[in-house]
Order: C-alpha cells, then structure tokens, then sequence
C-alpha cells in the first residue's frame, strides 16, 4: 500500500440480505491518521459494514480495500495490523481475561503483556477471573484490551461505549485519542452522539444502507443547515430526517 | 504455522471438558468383556479386542457430541468475532478446529486404550505388539474421520439444534447401518437378505462397510485375524464356527474360497477411512470459505 493510500476504502459496497438492502453502494475513503466516526440509527448498517470490512461477511457488489488489500484475499496481512472490538460478541466461557489476551497475543506473535493491557482497559482486578462471569461493561474493557494488542495500526470499534458506565466511556476515549496519537487509524460506529462529537476529526451518517454525510463535523452542521453551536444530535437528526423525506417524495 | 495456538486452544477445552473423561471412562467400562468367545476367537490377543469393542459404538457418539460445537457454538455466541478478527485465513480456523479437537480427544482415548491395555496384561498376561499397534493405528484413524466429520457439521449447520438433530440421526443410522443396507439392497435388487445366511453380494458386503466405524470393524477383524466383516470380532469368529449361526455379514461365510470381489479386500477399509478423514475436511473447507461466517 502506498503511504497515501486510505487505510479503508470501499467503493460501491453493497450488501443485499433477500429484499433487505443492508449496505447500498457505500463509497468511503478513511485515511491513516483519522478518528472516524461511523454514525447511523440502530439497523442503519453500520455493523454490517464493518462485517464486510473484517470479512466477517461477503459483499454481494463492489470492493473493499484495508491498507490496500482486499480481506477476502488476505486477512492475515490485515488482520496482523488491526484490532477489533466487535459488537455483540461472545467471551470464551471458564476462560480468564489473561487467557483471552494471551489467546490473541500468541496468534499475532507479539510478546505484549496480557496484565499491561487488561491493567490500561481498568480490569487490572479481573485479570484472572472466568470472563464467563463478567457484567457487559467489564466484557466490553476486556475485548478493547484484545483489540489493543499489538500496536495495531487501525483500531475498528463497533459500538465501544455499549454497557460501560462513565468512567469507562471516558477510559475508552482516553485510549482512542492514546491510540491515535500513537498513529493508529481509529474507525469506530456508535449511536452515542455526544461521544463521537468529542473523539472524532471526522464522521460519516448512515442510514438505511447509504452514507447520507461524510465530514468534519462543522461540515456536517452545515450540509445539514443547522447552526454552528448546533449539537451533533440536532444535526443528526437533521440529516437522516432529510433523507427520510427524500426517500418519501422519491416514492 | 499461526493457527497453532487455537489448535492448542481446542485441545484444552477438550481436555478440560467432562464429556471427554466420561468417554474415557465409558471406553474402559464397555470395552473391557473377558467372554470365553473372546478368549476363543484370538487368545491372549483378547486385550487388543477390548479396544476394539470400547471404540466401536462410544468413539462415534462420544466424538461428534465432542466436535458438533465446535464451530457452530461460536457462531451462536458470537465469539466467532474474535476469531475471525485474527490474523488467520478461513481455511486455518477449519484446520485449528480439527487438529486441536483431534489432538486433545486422541489424549483421551489414548488413556483409555492404556487402562484397556494395562487391565488386560494384568487379567491375560502378554499380547501380540504387532496387531496392538495396528488397532492403536486403526484407532487413531477412526478418531481423525470422526472429528473431521464433526467439524463438518458444525462448520454447515445453521444452529446447535440442527448440528444436534443431525448427530442424533447420524447415530441412529449407523447404529441400524446393517439393517438399513439390507432394506435398500432388496428394494433395489428384490433379492431378500437374510443376515444368518446373507447373499454372496460384492456391493451389499461393501455397502456394510462404508461407514467410519464399519470401515474400523473390517480393518481391527483383518489385523485381529478372525475375518472379513465389518460386525465385531466376536461375532465374526462364532459366525465361522462351524455349526454356529449368527446374523453377522461375514465375507467368508457367503463368499466360496477365492471368490469374493477385490474391492472386499480388508485393506481397502484404510481407504475408506482416509475418505471419511480427506472429504469432510475439503467440505468443511469450502464450505467455510463460502459466504459469511455470521
């Protein structure tokens, strides 16, 4: 991949589920350095997105391409350089947290100390318990712990701050920007509006399979039309209500 | 080779499970019959015959009840996210999955053949290494085609009950396998198949042995010396004594001397097994590198 070659890149993408149309078309372009916020109400498609970019799942048209390489043909180049917190995962049952960090640290060949991580992710007093037992923010620290290993040069969050309570939202922020200025390129989705407002340099708005806005988030109040102390919600709204009334005179 | 640690990974979780003590437990428990027919058929050898009698029935069931989540679970968890994420290509996972369910399973099963072996040294003294090692190897190679037939399922089922349903019906068939190709055999060909005298067919004696652990039946019998059949050793030896009748299907028994099909030959039950090792695993394969994985 050449150095300025976006870190993603999709063009086209759709994904089609019998008549449902999970993803339409999507053309994005995320460059390395970025904290991209991938913005979108429940169903929008974000995290089938992301799905089609970890290739959880197969697009049904278009490409996509992570540090240039499409991930049907090589994950384990894309995979070595990424960490993921997926959104409604599972945990390994009667495994601890040190074994689940250990289990990806020993996959991508990196010596990173599981306590060091779960330490930074605040599970520093769970390392060793079942993480069968765990409550869904701890579950949620413990997969950004195995997101984190290896220095990854991009981070894809699905829904990060699900379950945690404030100090964890603000912990996850912390790492974000930490990750960042570290140089990882940070693609994350969440519906949590105010969070993305403090951690992203730039946001997209899906919505029903389609990015309706793509920008800064000062571009986005004004694709929207909204004032320029406007929250990220009222423009939000804003957008997707537009393309909602769109949609409906289309038809 | 990156996939090394999940093949750990899956060891562990079967060596950690109860299931798979309980199958060694319940190899040692059934396999272990010192009969007078057993001692008859090959002597002091009867310590190689436990084993065969231990696997036969409880390797098929205990295994794939051991192997049919393997895949299919994480799918349903949701853990299948973590693995996917990782630096492993599709084809690796399948090959993780089963060489670590394989490895830990053959641990067991291992423990179990040497209580087998241990109580019956200590019951009927000395055996044959030669034919010892061959069943050992024979075992090992039914175990290997029945985890890769379990990950198989697991890999293209859509759900644990199916996965579940379809272990049930796999049992159920196999268990009935001798009945079920007699049944067939005389709808196709309207010939009759009586099991205590059984026509001096190629196809329906070949059908008899398709399955994993018929194949096994037919390779333990041919290294044990008592036959060519793929029923149990004991049984194969009462139906070639003269003056006895049982419902076996033994080649000797229907065949004359010299006539039986060289596709009967007891060797080519190893093929058969390699089959039921090579084919599920292609299938498994394919089928995991089609599609979506959620």
């Amino acid at each position: 991949m050449s150095s300025d070659a976006p870190v993603i890149e999709t063009n086209g993408l759709t994904k089609q589920y019998g008549d449902v149309r999970a993803v339409d078309s999507l053309d994005l372009a995320i460059e390395a350095g970025d904290v991209y916020g991938f913005l979108g109400p429940n169903g929008a498609g974000k995290s089938t997105t992301i799905g089609l970019l970890l290739d959880y799942l197969r697009p049904t048209a278009g490409t996509v391409r992570v540090f240039g390489t499409d991930p049907q043909r090589d994950p384990v180049e894309i995979h070595n350089r990424t960490g993921v917190l997926p959104d409604r995962f599972g945990l390994y049952e009667g495994r601890s947290a040190r074994q689940h960090v250990s289990f990806v640290t020993e996959t991508k060949r990196v010596d990173d100390d599981p306590e060091a991580l779960l330490d930074r992710v605040g599970l520093a007093d769970a390392i060793d318990d079942d993480a069968g037992e765990f409550s869904k923010g701890m579950e949620q620290r413990l997969a950004l712990a195995m997101a984190l290993v290896g220095d990854p040069d991009l981070l894809v969050l699905d829904e990060p701050f699900t379950g945690l309570d404030p100090h964890g939202v603000r912990r996850v922020r912390e790492i974000v920007h930490e990750e960042n200025e570290r140089g990882a390129t940070v693609f994350f989705s969440s519906h949590v509006l105010g969070q993305v407002e403090l951690v992203c340099d730039r946001v997209g708005v899906l919505h029903q399979g389609r990015l309706v806005a793509d920008g800064t988030v000062d571009e986005l109040r004004a694709a929207a039309g909204t004032d320029d102390d406007a929250v990220i919600e009222d423009v939000f709204v804003e957008l997707t209500d537009a393309r909602i009334d769109a949609g409906g005179e289309s038809q | 080779m990156q996939w090394s640690p999940l093949a750990r990974r899956e060891c562990r979780t079967v060596l950690t499970s109860k299931g798979a003590w309980i199958l060694t437990a319940l190899i040692v428990l059934w396999g272990f019959r010192p009969t007078y027919t057993g001692w008859n058929a090959i002597g002091q050898n009867i310590t190689i015959g436990y084993i065969q009698t231990g696997v036969n029935v409880l390797l098929p069931i205990g295994v794939l009840l051991l192997t049919y989540q393997s895949l299919i679970g994480e799918r349903t968890t949701g853990s299948i996210k973590f693995l996917i994420a990782l630096p492993l290509k599709r084809t690796h996972i399948i090959l993780g999955k089963t060489i670590g369910r394989f490895a830990g399973l053959a641990a067991t099963v291992g423990v179990a053949v040497l209580l087998l072996t241990g109580i019956g040294v200590f019951e009927h003294g000395a055996f044959a290494i030669r034919p010892f090692v061959g069943v050992v190897l024979a075992t090992v190679l039914l175990l290997a085609a029945l985890v890769s037939l379990g990950v198989l399922l697991s890999t293209a089922v859509k759900s644990t009950v199916s996965a579940a349903g379809i272990v049930v019906g796999y049992i159920l068939v196999t268990l009935f396998w001798n009945t079920v190709v007699s049944k067939v055999y005389t709808v196709v060909t309207e010939v009759p198949v009586n099991p205590y005298d059984a026509p001096a067919s190629g196809p329906l004696f070949f059908a008899l042995r398709l399955t994993p652990d018929g194949a096994y039946n037919v390779l333990t019998n041919w290294i044990l010396g008592v036959g060519n059949s793929a029923d149990q050793f004991r049984a194969v030896y009462t139906k070639l004594k003269p003056g006895h009748g049982v419902n076996a299907f033994v080649v000797e028994a229907a065949f004359e001397s010299g006539t039986a099909p060289w596709y009967l030959h007891p060797a080519l039950s190893i093929g058969i097994l390699a089959g039921w090792i090579v084919v599920p695993l292609v299938l498994s394969r394919r089928i995991f590198n089609t599609g979506d994985v959620l």
